[in-house]
C-alpha cells in the first residue's frame, strides 16, 4: 500500500508493441483521405434529406449545443491532463452552476452577474473537492473516480430538494431575445451569441496554454509532474488551481447552457454523456481533441436528432464505437 | 476429509453451511416482504458479483452493467408484454439480448483500461438508458412494460423466492470455478499489470473480451430474474445509478472477493428499502456512502474481517501482507 505522491509516478508510457497500428505516411493519407471522402458523402445524404436552410440552421444548432459542451469538455480534459483525475462530478457541476444562475437571475435580473457568480461558486466548490475529497486519495486513479461519481448523485439530489423537478429556462438578457435575420435566413440571437463565446474563451485558453507561463507550467505538469515539482513550481497548487479552473468553466457553462437547454433532474448525466463523448472522440488530455470533439459531436447530435429522431443518443454510439476499436485514446488523443 | 483442511477454510465451509441453511428455512421465518426483499438481494448480489468479476479481479471497474442486464430484461419485457411470447421465448430473447450487448459493450471497451473503461461503460448505460426511454415502441418510454407473468410453477413469491436461491447459489459456484481456474489467476494478472502480461505473451485484448462476456453471462442472469421478480421494467433499471449501486455494493461488501458482493447487496438492498421509508432523500445518502466507503473503507466488509481473522490467526506470527485490490494504483498509460 503505497499510497500518496510516491505512488503517482508516471508509468513510462506503454511500449509500443503494437503492431497493428503503424504510423507510414502512406497509411496516414488513405486515413485522412478515407474521413474526407466518408464526410462528403454523409454530407450529401444529409443534403438530399433536407433543404440548405435547413442544412444551415441544424449545423448551427449542433455548433451552438458543441459550444456549451466545449466549456465542459475543456475544463474536464485540462483536470484529466494535469492530474489524471477523471473528474465525473463535473455534470453535476454543471448542473448546480446553472440552479445557483437561475436564483441569481430572478434576485437580481442580471444574467452576466447570474453567469459571474455561478462561476465562481463551483469555482469555490471545486476547490472544496479537491482539497477535502480527492486529496487523501490523490494518486489513486480508481477511487477517485468512483467518488466523484457518488458526488454528482449528492449534487444531484440535493439540488432536487432546493430547487424542484420541474424544467426551469435560465431567463435570457433582452438584447439576446429573439431571432437575427441575415439576408432571410432566420436564426435566434442566443445561439450565436453562445457559438461567440465559445470561440472567443477557446481562443483564450489557446493562447495561455502556448504563450503564458501558467499555461508553460501545465503543459509542463502535462508531460512530467515530477520534474516540474523538482524545479520548485508547486504542483500541488497547479492541480488544486487547474480544478478549480476546470469548475469555474463547469458553472460558467450551466448559466450559459441553462438559458437555452433548461435545467432538470437528471440531467447532470446526460452532459457528462456527452462531454464523455467529446473526450473519447476528441483524445482525452488535449485541447485541440476537446474542441474537435465538441464540433463532431454537437453536429452528429443536431443531426442526428433531426433525421432519426427516435435514436437520438444512438446516433453518437457508432462514432464512439469505431473509434474506441480503431483509435482507443481518441483522434488526437496521445498514446 | 475436514480435518486436512485449515481453519480458515473450515470456518468458511462452515458460514457458507449456515448461509444456504438460512436461505433455505427463510420462507418458514420471514413474512411475504421481507422474503421479496431477500430475493431482491440475491438478485442484487449476483450482479454486483458480476461487476466485482470485472472490477475486482480483472481490474475493469464498469459503470454501465446495469446496460448489460437491463436489454437482458428488456428482452424479456417485450417479448411478455408486446409480443406476447411463451414463456421459452421469453427467456431465450432475453439471453440473446443481453448477451448481444454484452458482446458490443465488450469489443468496444476491449482495447481500453483504467479510468477510460470506466469511461466507456458509462457512455454504454447510459446509451441503453437513453434508448430505453427514446425507443417507446419496445421500451414503452417512462412507463416501461407492465404485465410481465412469471411462470406458473414459480407464480407464488416463496416458490420465485427459492428458484432465486437455486440459480444465484449455481451462479455463485460457477463464478466460483472461473475465479479459480487459470484464467482467473491470469485476470489477476491482467489487474496487477497489463503490460507485464502483454510481455508474457498473453492476448490482453482477449482476456478482457472473455471475461467482459463471462460477466455479461451472469449480469443477463440477474437481469431475467429481476425482471421476473418485479414483473415491470422500466427505465430506473438501467439508468446509471443501477450500475453504480452495484459497484458500491462490490466495493461495501469487498471487492475482490465473491461473498462481499453478496454482502454489500444485502446491506444496500435493506437499507434502501427501510430508509427510504422514513427518509426521501436516498440519492444523497447513497452518494455519501459511496464517499465514505471510497474514503475510508475501500476493502470493505470482508477486507476488514479477513484482515481481522488474519491478524488473530497469525496473532505470534510476523504481519502478514495484504492483497492491494483497489488500493493498488496501476495507473493508465498514456499522457
Amino acid at each position: 500500500m503505497t499510497d500518496g505522491l510516491k505512488s503517482a509516478v508516471p508509468p513510462t508510457s506503454e511500449p509500443a508493441f503494437d503492431a497493428s497500428r503503424s504510423d507510414a505516411p502512406t497509411s496516414r493519407w488513405l486515413w485522412w483521405g478515407g474521413s474526407i471522402v466518408a464526410l462528403a458523402l454523409l454530407v450529401w445524404w444529409i443534403l438530399t434529406q433536407m433543404t440548405g436552410t435547413a442544412f444551415l440552421a441544424q449545423a448551427l444548432n449542433g455548433l451552438s449545443f458543441g459550444a456549451v459542451l466545449f466549456f465542459l469538455a475543456s475544463g474536464f480534459t485540462l483536470i484529466f491532463g494535469l492530474m489524471r483525475i477523471t473528474n465525473l462530478a463535473h455534470g453535476g457541476f454543471y448542473l448546480v452552476g446553472g440552479y445557483i444562475g437561475i436564483s441569481v437571475v430572478r434576485a437580481t435580473g442580471n444574467f452576466f452577474f447570474a453567469m459571474l457568480v455561478s462561476a465562481v461558486s463551483i469555482m469555490l466548490l471545486g476547490l472544496v473537492t479537491e482539497r477535502v475529497l480527492l486529496r487523501p486519495i490523490r494518486g489513486l486513479e480508481k477511487p477517485e473516480v468512483l467518488l466523484t461519481i457518488g458526488l454528482t448523485f449528492v449534487l444531484g439530489d440535493l439540488s432536487l430538494a432546493i430547487w424542484g423537478g420541474d424544467p426551469t429556462p435560465i431567463p435570457k438578457p433582452d438584447f439576446l431575445n429573439g431571432a437575427l435575420n441575415i439576408g432571410g435566413f432566420i436564426y435566434p440571437r442566443y445561439r450565436l451569441f453562445v457559438i461567440a463565446c465559445a470561440v472567443v474563451v477557446g481562443a483564450i485558453l489557446f493562447w495561455v496554454e502556448k504563450k503564458t507561463r501558467w499555461g508553460a507550467m501545465v503543459r509542463a505538469g502535462v508531460d512530467d509532474r515530477e520534474t516540474v515539482a523538482a524545479l520548485g513550481i508547486n504542483i500541488k497548487a497547479v492541480f488544486t488551481g487547474a480544478f478549480m479552473f476546470g469548475a469555474f468553466l463547469a458553472g460558467f457553462a450551466g448559466v450559459i447552457g441553462g438559458a437555452f437547454l433548461t435545467l432538470l433532474p437528471g440531467q447532470d448525466f446526460e452532459v457528462l454523456l456527452f462531454a464523455l463523448a467529446v473526450v473519447i472522440i476528441g483524445g482525452l488530455g488535449s485541447l485541440k481533441g476537446a474542441a474537435l470533439g465538441v464540433v463532431i459531436v454537437g453536429l452528429i447530435d443536431s443531426f442526428g436528432k433531426a433525421l432519426i429522431p427516435e435514436l437520438s443518443f444512438f446516433t453518437l454510439f457508432a462514432p464512439m464505437a469505431i473509434i474506441l476499436v480503431l483509435r482507443p485514446r481518441g483522434l488526437l488523443g496521445r498514446k | 476429509m475436514l480435518r486436512s483442511l485449515s481453519l480458515t477454510a473450515r470456518v468458511k465451509l462452515g458460514l457458507a453451511a449456515a448461509g444456504i441453511g438460512l436461505g433455505v428455512a427463510a420462507p418458514y421465518i420471514f413474512d411475504r416482504f421481507v422474503i421479496g426483499l431477500i430475493s431482491l438481494a440475491l438478485i442484487a448480489g449476483l450482479f454486483a458479483q458480476s461487476i466485482d468479476l470485472l472490477g475486482g479481479y480483472a481490474g475493469l471497474i464498469t459503470l454501465g452493467h446495469a446496460g448489460v442486464s437491463g436489454t437482458a430484461a428488456y428482452g424479456v419485457g417485450y417479448m411478455a408484454s408486446k409480443a406476447g411470447a411463451g414463456f421459452t421465448a421469453q427467456i431465450a430473447v432475453g439471453f440473446l439480448a443481453g448477451m448481444t450487448a454484452a458482446l458490443i459493450f465488450g469489443v468496444m471497451a476491449m482495447r481500453s483500461d483504467g479510468v477510460y473503461f470506466i469511461m466507456v461503460t458509462l457512455a454504454q448505460g447510459m446509451i441503453v438508458w437513453g434508448l430505453s426511454i427514446r425507443l417507446f415502441r419496445i421500451t414503452g418510454a417512462e412507463n416501461g412494460l407492465t404485465g410481465i407473468p412469471r411462470p406458473p410453477a414459480v407464480e407464488l413469491y416463496w416458490q420465485y423466492y427459492y428458484l432465486t436461491l437455486v440459480v444465484v447459489v449455481l451462479c455463485w459456484a460457477l463464478l466460483g470455478i472461473v475465479v479459480n481456474s487459470p484464467f482467473g489467476t491470469s485476470l489477476k494478472g491482467l489487474r496487477e499489470s497489463e503490460t507485464r502480461m502483454r510481455m508474457l505473451g498473453y492476448n490482453t485484448t482477449g482476456q478482457k473480451l472473455y471475461v467482459f462476456l463471462i460477466a455479461g453471462f451472469f449480469a443477463t442472469v440477474s437481469g431475467i430474474l429481476l425482471v421476473y421478480l418485479n414483473g415491470f421494467i422500466s427505465p430506473s433499471t438501467v439508468i446509471l445509478a443501477a450500475s453504480a449501486i452495484g459497484v458500491l455494493e462490490a466495493i461495501l461488501g469487498g471487492i475482490g472477493t465473491l461473498v462481499g458482493p453478496m454482502i454489500g447487496a444485502f446491506i444496500i438492498v435493506f437499507v434502501q428499502n427501510v430508509v427510504s421509508i422514513y427518509v426521501s432523500r436516498w440519492p444523497t445518502l447513497m452518494g455519501t456512502l459511496f464517499i465514505v466507503v471510497v474514503l475510508f473503507a475501500r476493502r470493505g466488509l470482508v477486507g476488514a474481517i479477513s484482515d481481522g481473522w488474519n491478524k488473530w490467526l497469525h496473532r505470534n506470527d510476523a504481519p502478514v501482507s495484504q492483497e492491494p485490490v483497489l488500493t493498488s494504483s496501476n495507473r493508465t498509460a498514456g499522457p
